[in-house]
């Protein structure tokens, strides 16, 4: 031993036995581990999933892909042998909505359409004009988009692959940390609460094929 | 130690206690927080809909209930999803073949140019909402059907829609004075998210049969289970049935 040098530490203590024995030593050590690597790869497809899920759950109440407005207002009725110019004249000036980039009339409708994907509706008998416009959720378009999987291909794999990362979050979250008195109580008690709850459910409307109200 | 006044225990005492007592009073004011905003909210909704009220006590001209049961009343059409279509009226083209003599193929111009009626008609989502005394305007089916020369031996109607979708209908429902090809609602074009220009309407079954980005109308003899029918919806979708799952 040179002097001055520290003493090595001694190697860390290896547990006997063959595999069977290091398994059982170890195995909660690295379920945790590849819990917490799947983890992180799960953060981003579950952020879109789950806000893509509570945005479609509620489609009923809400648009969860676009903003949408519409105004309406009345102007003098369009003869319908007004020629095309002066009534999209007419219909512009109302609708305020300057020079559109297509034209389009036909019986008593005079409909501009805009780039920017406004349409501007005039139905010359009644007078009114109706501008219809929307803008895109972005997120919320992109993740609907991948969580409907309207792309196919190779999302569908993909989607395969996050949902077998999740079964597994799931399975091994069971088991990652033992606890004072392991399943037993507080994790017996969560975890049939997470089964009998979909199952409740199920029993309690009836299920496939009944109507729901 | 119990601090009776409070049902606290004395944590200055018994620090180790601490954090499980965090724990619990954040739970159960978490719990108690939920509860009240949903109970609110609940509230707020069923003191709300005085339109389902008034319509539940209403009927139709045929003795059925106005609202059909599981729905509620909402003052505008929903936008419910689906893969949009083109939206343009100079895009539209609407097919009317199977099973007919003559098949037909209309520009939006020439689907103008035909008898228009005006329906009042309600509508009824499966999801749960209904669309009470709503103007439709537009083309009768049967006008279509009987242009085209429909064969005496068809029994469905498939709209046809945007992106492959499809809805089957009895052509008995389809030959109904109120179901048509519409494209105005309350004197108003639709949006594009409601399926403009152009979607079925058949205003006696559940909504998702009245196709949007409507694109052909298909005679058959055969029926041909369509989109949402082969995903679990029921193959008719009768609202006052409930039917609404297969």
């Amino acid at each position: 031993m040179p002097d001055g040098a520290d003493e090595p530490a001694p190697p860390a203590a290896r547990p006997r036995g063959g595999l069977g024995a290091v398994l059982k030593k170890r195995w909660r050590g690295w379920l945790r581990a590849v819990h917490r690597d799947l983890g992180y790869l799960a953060v981003g497809f579950t952020i879109i999933y789950a806000v893509s899920g509570l945005a479609i759950n509620h489609i009923a109440d809400w648009d969860p892909n676009f903003k949408a407005s519409e105004r309406t207002i009345t102007i003098a009725p369009i003869p319908a042998d007004l020629p095309d110019a002066e009534a999209v004249q007419r219909v512009v000036a109302a609708a305020g909505t300057g020079t559109p980039d297509d034209v389009f009339r036909a019986g008593d409708e005079i409909r501009l359409s805009y780039a920017s994907g406004t349409q501007v509706t005039a139905i010359g008998d009644t007078g009114e004009v109706t501008i219809q416009a929307r803008s895109s959720r972005f997120f919320l378009r992109v993740a609907n988009w991948l969580h409907y999987n309207r792309g196919k291909k190779a999302w569908t794999y993909l989607a395969d692959l996050y949902a077998v990362m999740l079964l597994y979050l799931a399975v091994s979250g069971i088991f990652m940390i033992k606890g004072r008195l392991g399943l037993r109580w507080r994790g017996a008690v969560l975890v049939s609460l997470g089964v009998a709850i979909p199952a409740a459910y199920v029993l309690l409307s009836g299920g496939p094929g009944t109507p729901s109200t | 130690m119990t601090d009776r006044a409070n049902d606290c225990p004395d944590l200055e005492r018994h620090p180790d206690l601490a954090r499980a007592w965090d724990r619990r009073t954040f739970l159960k004011t978490a719990a108690v927080g939920t509860a009240f905003m949903a109970a609110g909210g609940a509230l707020v909704r069923i003191a709300a809909d005085d339109l389902s009220r008034e319509a539940r006590a209403s009927k139709r001209p045929d003795g059925r209930p106005r609202l059909p049961p599981g729905q509620r009343a909402i003052e505008y059409l929903k936008p419910m999803g689906g893969t949009e279509g083109n939206g343009d009226v100079r895009a539209f083209k609407l097919r009317v073949y199977g099973a007919v003599k003559t098949p037909l193929e209309l520009d939006y111009a020439a689907l103008l140019k035909l008898p228009q009626v005006q329906k009042e008609a309600d509508v009824h989502c499966v999801t749960g909402w209904s669309l009470l005394g709503g103007l439709w305007k537009g083309v009768q089916i049967a006008l279509l059907a009987e242009k085209a020369g429909v064969a005496s031996d068809a029994r469905y109607v498939i709209l046809e829609a945007a992106h492959g979708f499809t809805a089957n209908v009895p052509l008995s429902e389809a030959m109904k004075d109120n179901a048509l090809i519409t494209y105005r609602l309350n004197g108003k074009p639709f949006a594009r998210q409601h399926g403009a220009p152009v979607r079925g309407l058949i205003p006696d079954l559940y909504f998702w049969k009245s196709a949007k980005w409507l694109t052909a109308i298909r005679f058959s003899k055969d029926d041909k289970p369509g989109y949402w029918e082969v995903r679990g919806y029921h193959n008719v979708g009768d609202p006052w049935k409930e039917q609404r799952y297969a």
